[in-house]
């Protein structure tokens, strides 16, 4: 067929370009404001599991209470390390450029973790059950990163 | 917002997301375009069992579950099976910018065709210059200018006298 | 049906233009809860949960992942399911097969979307083909734009019988209080709103919205065991068109279109000869007025080109004989992702009698319900009172 004798590769570039906007509820609210005007990070308590959830909810997934603020608790500043690992590579939506460390941390009173920048520290010296703390960036605008990374203790 | 939200601050966060795609036009596809792109014309493909002539061009009849096998050329004019004058500026993803309003499009159906093409009319956006069912023909841009898109289209005329 | 599969409980949120007061597992959540409530019925005895919305609309993936604690799915099996404009009603097929099969007692079936927080005109070019008509970037309004256009042309409809359907949607809708646009409108309002595409106008199109839908299908053994009127699902077809081929929008094309073809498999199925007699309320999927009026005529309502007069001689009016969207339909509410769920579940509170003001005033033993998704496919649904029906 006269298709198959022409292989001419054919491809055509697009973008799609979507805006979007999260809405963080009220609780997310508090969450979010209180680490922008505060310095301070809120977890949220469910007391029938005795858990404590970062980043804070409505509804423990487990049990299916309903939490209000009113279960909300500091968590934090201060945090372990539970896992790490170095970004080497690049790609468009990275926040940062590489190379730079992302950390899963336990913030001291949660039982859930979060992730986020390990900074002001060489990967060597990164280690499974190090302590941490954030540091906070200024100015801050109401999101994850009004804390700007998390520093070695 | 409802009364209690007022005493709350709600926070919200935007987030942009840009991503690229680079679609392959496959074999058939490839055709239809490069028809366009290097000799102005337009070609559909025809099914031998139910005999559809259609637009893109695919290489299975969806009715029949066979192999298109039979290139057909097409019009260059058509029929406005419906049109519409838009009056918002939406987007065109694939160039990021709107087009501007009001401008009137619509759907042919190529001589030939049992599919459909949608594109700009050459038509004041009136809606007593545009009727259902009149002919109109295609108007390409010139052959150095064509990329191989369906943008190879600058729009369809109306045929005069009708 | 390989076991037969009721409608135990549901729910939905106040459909609203805004929502920042909840996040989206918050808002889903909300529609949950009401669910449970209705089926009394506690989380944990849900076997699996079945969750959908239009892919990326709010602007983040996998939302059966991240909605877990909200949807009550953690750890339970279940799907999510994306399928366009269809979702809401696609989810609910996918709740019967899970019961229907044998696997599955009790299912969780849960529609939403948090339209103010994606950019639904951005991802919904998606759906058109790169190389064939993005471009456009007619987006829906445009699409039935051009159907307006053909319908006009082709049977003699005025602009003044799309604004009728624009009143008859917006006045049912004051009757419901959950919708969206519940707006005390005129023809003449209509016909002066700001026009978008000739021939629809701002008042033709539907909104967006924000807003959830989750419904709780059961077993037989559970469904007389738990609940005091469960609504039967009788049977459930679904109908795609050629991709791109948008032959919709050419009301005079003859070729076996997907809303036809799906209503008269589902009509042979159930013994159906005529269905304004079998049925005796209709929540159709109707993104335009339009598009309400080529419904009428594909479901068999009227014969070809004859939909606009039902809407002139107020056959299809809430207290007519056919009433259509009593609930004031997607011209009312359109959180997408939830909108051919409410169908269904509108369609079940009639029958149940539980529809308060917007409760059509006859009997009501058999409904039909229908979806609609670009690119072109449809899920009709048939539900009734009782077995026997």
């Amino acid at each position: 067929m006269p298709e198959d004798r022409d292989s001419e590769v054919f491809e055509v570039d697009q973008h799609i370009v979507a805006h979007s906007r999260y809405y963080a509820g009220r609780m997310g609210s508090r969450f979010y404001v209180t680490l922008r005007d505060e310095k301070r990070i809120m977890g949220t308590r469910c007391a029938k599991c005795d858990r404590v959830f970062w980043p804070p909810r409505s509804t423990c997934g487990r049990c299916f209470s309903q939490l209000s603020e009113n279960e909300m608790v500091e968590i934090g500043p201060n945090g372990t390390v539970e896992t790490f690992a170095l970004v080497t590579y690049s790609e468009p939506v990275h926040p940062r450029q590489p190379p730079f460390i992302y950390g899963i941390i336990r913030l001291d009173g949660a039982d859930t973790s979060i992730v986020h920048f390990i900074d002001e520290v060489d990967f060597e010296n990164v280690a499974i059950g190090m302590r941490v703390r954030p540091v906070f960036a200024e100015p801050r605008h109401g999101n994850i990163l009004d804390i700007a990374h998390f520093r070695p203790v | 917002m409802r009364p209690e939200d007022r005493k709350q601050e709600l926070i919200d966060i935007p987030m942009t997301v840009d991503v690229p795609y680079r679609f392959a036009a496959g074999k058939y596809m490839t055709k239809f375009l490069v028809e366009l792109r290097d000799n102005g014309k337009f070609y559909g493909i025809r099914c031998p069992v139910c005999k559809r002539v259609q637009m893109p061009p695919r290489i299975v009849c969806a009715a029949c579950h066979v192999k298109n096998t039979e290139w057909v050329e097409l019009g260059p004019e058509g029929t406005l099976v419906g049109f519409t004058i838009m009056y918002l500026p939406l987007t065109d993803p694939t160039t990021g910018k709107p087009h501007e309003p009001p401008f009137s499009y619509g759907s042919v159906r190529l001589d030939g065709s049992d599919s459909v093409l949608d594109h700009f009319l050459n038509i004041e956006p009136e809606v007593e210059k545009i009727k259902v069912g009149m002919r109109v023909k295609a108007v390409l841009r010139s052959p150095e200018q064509r990329v191989g898109d369906l943008s190879d289209i600058l729009y369809f005329d109306p045929i005069p006298h009708q | 049906m390989k076991r037969n599969v009721a409608i135990i409980g549901g729910g939905q949120t106040y459909h609203a233009a805004r929502r920042h007061d909840v996040n989206q597992v918050e808002m889903v959540n909300e529609a949950v809860r009401s669910a449970l409530e209705d089926a009394k019925m506690a989380i944990d005895e849900i076997d699996t949960v079945l969750i959908g919305n239009m892919e990326f609309f709010e602007g983040t993936h996998l939302t059966d992942c991240w909605l877990v604690d909200g949807s009550g799915a953690y750890g339970k099996p279940g799907l999510k399911i994306t399928t366009g404009g269809t979702v809401g009603a696609t989810i609910v097929c996918g709740g019967v097969h899970h019961v229907a099969s044998g696997l599955f007692d009790k299912v969780l079936c849960i529609g939403f979307e948090k339209q103010e927080e994606g950019d639904t005109g951005a991802i919904l070019s998606g759906v058109a083909h790169p190389l064939y008509g993005r471009s456009m970037a007619g987006a829906a309004v445009g699409y039935f734009a051009m159907m307006g256009t053909s319908y006009m042309a082709a049977w003699g409809a005025k602009e003044v019988h799309s604004a009728m359907v624009a009143v008859k949607a917006r006045q049912n809708a004051r009757k419901n209080k959950y919708a969206h646009l519940k707006l005390d409108i005129t023809v003449e309002d209509a016909l002066n709103s700001r026009m978008l595409a000739y021939p629809i106008r701002m008042l033709d199109m539907c909104p967006a919205s924000n807003g959830a839908c989750a419904m709780i299908l059961a077993d037989e053994k559970t469904a007389k065991d738990r609940c005091a009127n469960p609504v039967w699902i009788r049977a459930m077809d679904t109908a795609h068109n050629e991709q791109f081929e948008l032959d919709w929008r050419d009301v005079t094309t003859k070729k076996p279109i997907f809303s036809r073809t799906s209503s008269a498999r589902i009509y042979k199925q159930l013994g159906v000869n005529k269905p304004v007699d079998y049925f005796d309320v209709f929540e159709i999927y109707e993104p335009a007025t339009w598009a309400e009026m080529v419904w009428y005529e594909d479901l068999g309502l009227c014969g070809p080109g004859e939909g606009f007069r039902l809407i002139e001689e107020k056959r299809t009016e809430i207290d007519g004989s056919i009433p259509v969207n009593p609930s004031g339909g997607v011209l009312s509410t359109n959180c997408i992702g939830a909108s051919a769920m409410l169908r269904v579940w509108e369609a079940a509170l009639q029958i149940r009698g539980d529809a308060g003001d917007h409760q059509v005033p006859k009997e009501v033993r058999r409904a039909l319900t229908t979806a609609y998704g670009g690119t072109n496919w449809t899920v009709i649904t048939a539900l009734s009172r009782s077995l026997d029906d």
